[in-house]
């Protein structure tokens, strides 16, 4: 955490910069109106404070430099001194060293201040009582500086998000081109539309780049705010952050703050002990929290774990079956992680008796949808009376995505790559019809399978999701994707290749089937629809219990 | 505990009085930047003590006095100023400030006027 000495200091220089635009501004304003004594004392106000403040803090340049021109200012508002245009160059050069000193804090290689300025400072305070002749040594202050404007420009995330817009269209048409230009074979076209589509690329990269914010701009927040909740629920908690640096899609980064907060406020509300109980188990009074950000592959990984009482999988279990989500037998055999992604269904979080034991539930599914809908992932890892674990896997950027794309029933279809696990192949032989589905043993592990042809296009009361009959050709292509700790393999026509997409959102009336998260267009000019997986995860299972209860 | 509210328009020197006041067991109950926030937490919270910037951005820290010893005479306040101010301090000490700390500060000169301030009961 940071020291008081560093906070004091971030403190004094935000501060200082607001009173040096204000004075800049008065400034200007009192060259206009010479005589309003409301904004002699404004300025003088801030001059005061400036001194003091820097005076406290031991920026003795800065509070000197502030001690004169509040000096010249008083005497300004006493009508000791003209307002002078000779003198008003003075003070704003003065003013403009302030705002140079205060820039300048961290900057070693800061040299000494202009010594004419200085001396130009002095007189104006020193030797005012016989103020023409005085005023007449006044040496102009010749700045060797040129004008500087701020390195950083502040920009509206709409104006970003509007570039990004355009860039997703450029993108789709310099497929086209590219295609189109594969066709004609003319050479000229060919060598143009290569150019275009390096600039493109990189254009695009950049937009997206532009928006990228360093995970800390949140992290940041956080200590201020465990240590509230803390306060709040008695309880003692520590705090470990790290991966800063790690950089993220600014709108992806303000979807997944409430999501994060919550997590944060879950772990220590439920998940962390109070003190006294954590001696009696052995453990250090201080429960311990940690968030950490990481790069994965493309994605950014947030872990945030703690030391507290963990999740009880046997009462999990227990209310899987009383919420009718499984059967008793089913639950039995469910894999821990399984288990635990049930925490994530809307019905259980209102399941009171839950989360009371388990501490966790509330909202969580709450969170589940705002990963979901920026493309991420999020599961829990818990061991009973250790701690637990919340994961988040999230894109880097919103609007292009790696995707795999392929064919159903000759239509193109892309899976965002989040959602991919692995692509196998496998003779229908392989294949088991087992309670009204199909699974494989995929090395070692038993996952259902789903023929798309059936799930998507045919007709729901003719659809049989465990006829293996129905399969054309002897290999078939399998995409496992995974959703919410479950995996699902998905038997495609043809397989093409992964390409980065633009996913654009689906038009009316097609927005209202939510099998797809939107539609992509391919190079070729096709329209290619992209899979949302959780969607269709949730569309098998639905379909599944039907048969089961049948 | 003793409640205290801070007065100044700087958020540094307010950052920097609470933590001294809060490190040594007092209760900062509240902090206006302006005179008129002041008089409003004054009146509504009551504290055992004011500590009053002299320099404030709406009126002057004497107008801020006055006002406070017109509702709550027995109000305890102890003026903050800065060199140079001395005819301030004195014209407020004549209006009732019981004590006054000359910034830049140190963290004992303020715990000493405030706790010699709060023992004349």
């Amino acid at each position: 955490m940071k020291s008081r000495e560093q906070e004091y200091k971030e403190i004094f220089i935000a501060e200082a910069l607001e009173y040096f635009d204000a004075l800049n501004r008065h400034i200007s304003d009192l060259e206009k109106r010479p005589q309003e004594d409301k904004l002699l004392a404004e300025i003088f106000r801030l001059l005061h404070n400036l001194k003091a403040n820097a005076k406290a803090i031991g920026y003795l340049r800065i509070s000197d430099v502030s001690h004169k021109l509040e000096t010249a200012f008083s005497l300004i508002r006493n009508k000791e001194l003209q307002f002078s245009d000779e003198i008003v160059t003075v003070l704003f050069e003065g003013v403009d060293l302030l705002g140079e000193l205060i820039h300048n804090i961290d900057n070693e290689n800061y040299g000494e201040p202009d010594p004419v300025l200085l001396r130009n400072l002095d007189i104006i305070v020193d030797n005012l009582s016989d103020s023409t002749i005085e005023l007449a040594k006044v040496q102009r202050y010749n700045p060797t500086k040129n004008l500087s404007l701020s390195e950083l420009v502040y920009i509206q995330i709409k104006k970003l998000d509007h570039l990004l817009n355009l860039v997703g269209e450029l993108v789709i048409d310099r497929d086209r081109i590219l295609s189109i230009s594969r066709e004609l074979g003319n050479d000229e076209l060919k060598s143009v539309s290569s150019h275009l589509n390096r600039i493109t690329e990189e254009l695009q990269y950049s937009i997206m780049d532009a928006r990228l914010v360093s995970i800390g701009s949140l992290f940041n927040k956080f200590p201020r705010i465990v240590r509230d909740i803390a306060i709040a629920e008695k309880k003692e908690v520590d705090l470990a952050l790290s991966g800063h640096d790690i950089q993220i899609d600014r709108n992806i980064l303000q979807i997944i703050t409430d999501s994060l907060l919550h997590l944060v406020r879950n772990a220590i509300t439920h998940g962390i002990e109070k003190p006294e109980q954590r001696e009696k188990k052995g453990k250090s009074r201080t429960g311990k929290l940690s968030l950490v950000a990481r790069n994965d592959r493309e994605n950014v990984q947030i872990q945030l774990s703690d030391d507290g009482n963990g999740i009880d999988l046997v009462q999990v279990r227990k209310a899987i079956v009383e919420r009718n989500f499984l059967s008793t037998a089913a639950v039995e055999h469910l894999p821990p992680t399984e288990v635990l992604s049930y925490l994530f269904e809307p019905g259980f979080s209102l399941a009171k008796e839950v989360t009371e034991f388990s501490g966790r539930g509330v909202g969580l599914d709450v969170v589940k949808n705002a990963v979901d809908a920026i493309g991420g992932r999020i599961w829990v890892e818990s061991e009973k009376g250790l701690g637990t674990t919340f994961i988040l896997q999230l894109p880097t950027s919103i609007a292009v995505k790696g995707a795999l794309l392929f064919e159903v029933d000759s239509i193109f279809y892309a899976i965002p790559l989040i959602h991919t696990e692995q692509v196998v192949a496998m003779e229908v032989s392989e294949l088991h019809e087992v309670g009204g589905v199909l699974v494989a043993d995929v090395f070692g592990e038993t996952i259902t399978v789903v023929y798309l042809h059936e799930l998507l296009n045919v007709k729901e009361r003719e659809m049989n999701l465990g006829d293996k009959s129905r399969l054309k050709g002897l290999v078939q292509n399998i995409i496992i994707v995974s959703y919410n700790n479950r995996k699902l393999g998905l038997i495609v026509d043809k397989l093409y290749r992964q390409q980065d997409i633009v996913v654009k959102p689906l038009s009316k009336p097609l927005d209202a089937i939510d099998l797809y998260g939107g539609v992509t267009l391919l190079g070729s000019g096709n329209v290619c629809l992209v899979l949302d997986v959780p969607a269709v995860t949730r569309y098998f299972i639905s379909r599944r219990q039907l048969v089961a209860a049948e | 505990m003793k409640r205290i509210l801070i007065v100044d328009d700087s958020f540094y020197m307010r950052t920097m009085l609470k933590n001294m006041l809060s490190d040594a067991g007092y209760e900062v109950v509240g902090e206006a930047p302006n005179g008129q926030t002041a008089l409003e937490l004054a009146k509504e919270l009551k504290p055992d003590l004011i500590t009053l910037d002299v320099i404030l951005p709406d009126n002057t820290g004497l107008d801020v006095l006055k006002g406070i010893k017109a509702e709550q005479p027995d109000m305890k306040v102890v003026i903050v100023s800065a060199v140079g101010q001395e005819v301030i301090v004195n014209e407020a000490m004549e209006y009732g400030a019981l004590s006054y700390i000359v910034k830049p500060f140190s963290e004992e000169k303020v715990l000493e006027v405030v706790s010699q301030v709060l023992k004349e009961e």
